[in-house]
């Protein structure tokens, strides 16, 4: 109640996480590790959206509980709020965040015009597992939402670092 | 004098249930307890006759039997706490201030990385917080 922790230590911890489980314990199955890592996000965003809506009175539709992930929930994670906020109406929204905090370290690849199939293959490693980092705050926003009352799918989407889109259906 | 509280889950099941008579009278305290929930749904989902409360989180008076007053507070990810007391005069920011430490520690229970949502909170941590406050909900209002 009240100890706190440096958040190089939780950017360290993720870190290692995302390496273990893609390369010790489900060394060839990248969609496993993926299912396990998002597992955890959502039984960690369950527990956070608990005590982040504590004082807070209930929502009245799904447009509040996503304002909520927007702004509090983020501010909370990652002391700053949901950069852009869109809506399809039709219960798909997409949230955008420009510097996303746990990506900041890693590095941009300047992607060549014309690329050798070497290359080229290395990229799409290094695009591999960037989006396996992104599996933990995909389940996060997942298990949040569904301890709100709202089952989603949740997907993530680097097209250009450091920003980050998640998609939420 | 406070009898009994109970965290009810969002599919209605029970998570938590404390009374604290030492009459054996347990099986309708939980009886009580079942039987508010119906008031709880009814008070969500009937907008017209809840008016401006609507979004609160803490329901009220739910409904009064013979000894008992019962007491309801529904969070916001539709986890309920009920509250059954024989006092007869019941400040209404006891009641209120009761929910939100009630609430802090069940936010404290839940955080457990070994709970299992949805399963009963075995922690004795818990039960521990949870009868300080129900005694200290005593003392207040009698003075």
């Amino acid at each position: 109640m009240g100890r706190e922790v440096s958040e190089s230590c939780i950017d360290s911890l993720l870190t290692v996480m995302v390496s273990t489980y893609c390369n010790r314990f489900y060394a060839n199955k990248p969609e496993l590790a993926a299912r396990r890592i998002e597992a955890i996000g959502y039984q960690v965003g369950h527990q956070l959206s608990e005590r982040y809506t504590m004082e807070r009175p209930r929502f009245s539709d799904h447009l509040e509980a996503i304002k909520f992930i927007c702004k509090d929930f983020w501010f909370e994670l990652f002391k700053k709020q949901i950069d852009n906020l869109k809506t399809n109406h039709r219960g798909t929204f997409v949230l955008q965040d420009n510097r996303f905090c746990w990506l900041t370290r890693m590095s941009i690849d300047q992607s060549p015009e014309n690329g050798t199939s070497e290359e080229l293959s290395i990229m799409a490693d290094n695009k591999a597992m960037q989006s396996m980092h992104l599996y933990f705050p995909c389940g996060i926003i997942r298990g949040a939402l569904s301890n709100l009352g709202i089952p989603c799918a949740v997907s993530a989407d680097i097209s250009n670092l450091p920003a980050c889109s998640f998609v939420i259906e | 004098m406070i009898v009994c509280v109970a965290v009810v889950g969002h599919q209605n099941n029970p998570l938590y249930i404390q009374s604290f008579t030492d009459a054996d009278d347990a099986l309708k305290l939980h009886h009580i307890v079942h039987c508010s929930l119906d008031v709880v749904d009814e008070r969500v989902n009937n907008p017209k006759k809840s008016g401006p409360t609507l979004n609160e989180t803490f329901l009220g008076l739910l409904y009064p039997t013979e000894n008992y007053k019962v007491y309801g507070y529904l969070t916001n990810t539709k986890v309920k706490f009920i509250l059954v007391t024989t006092d007869l005069d019941v400040r209404d920011a006891d009641v209120r201030n009761f929910f939100r430490r009630f609430h802090a520690a069940y936010v404290d229970a839940v955080s457990n990385p070994f709970h299992v949502p949805g399963k009963k909170i075995t922690s004795r941590t818990f039960a521990d917080r949870v009868s300080t406050i129900v005694q200290s909900f005593g003392l207040s209002s009698s003075v």
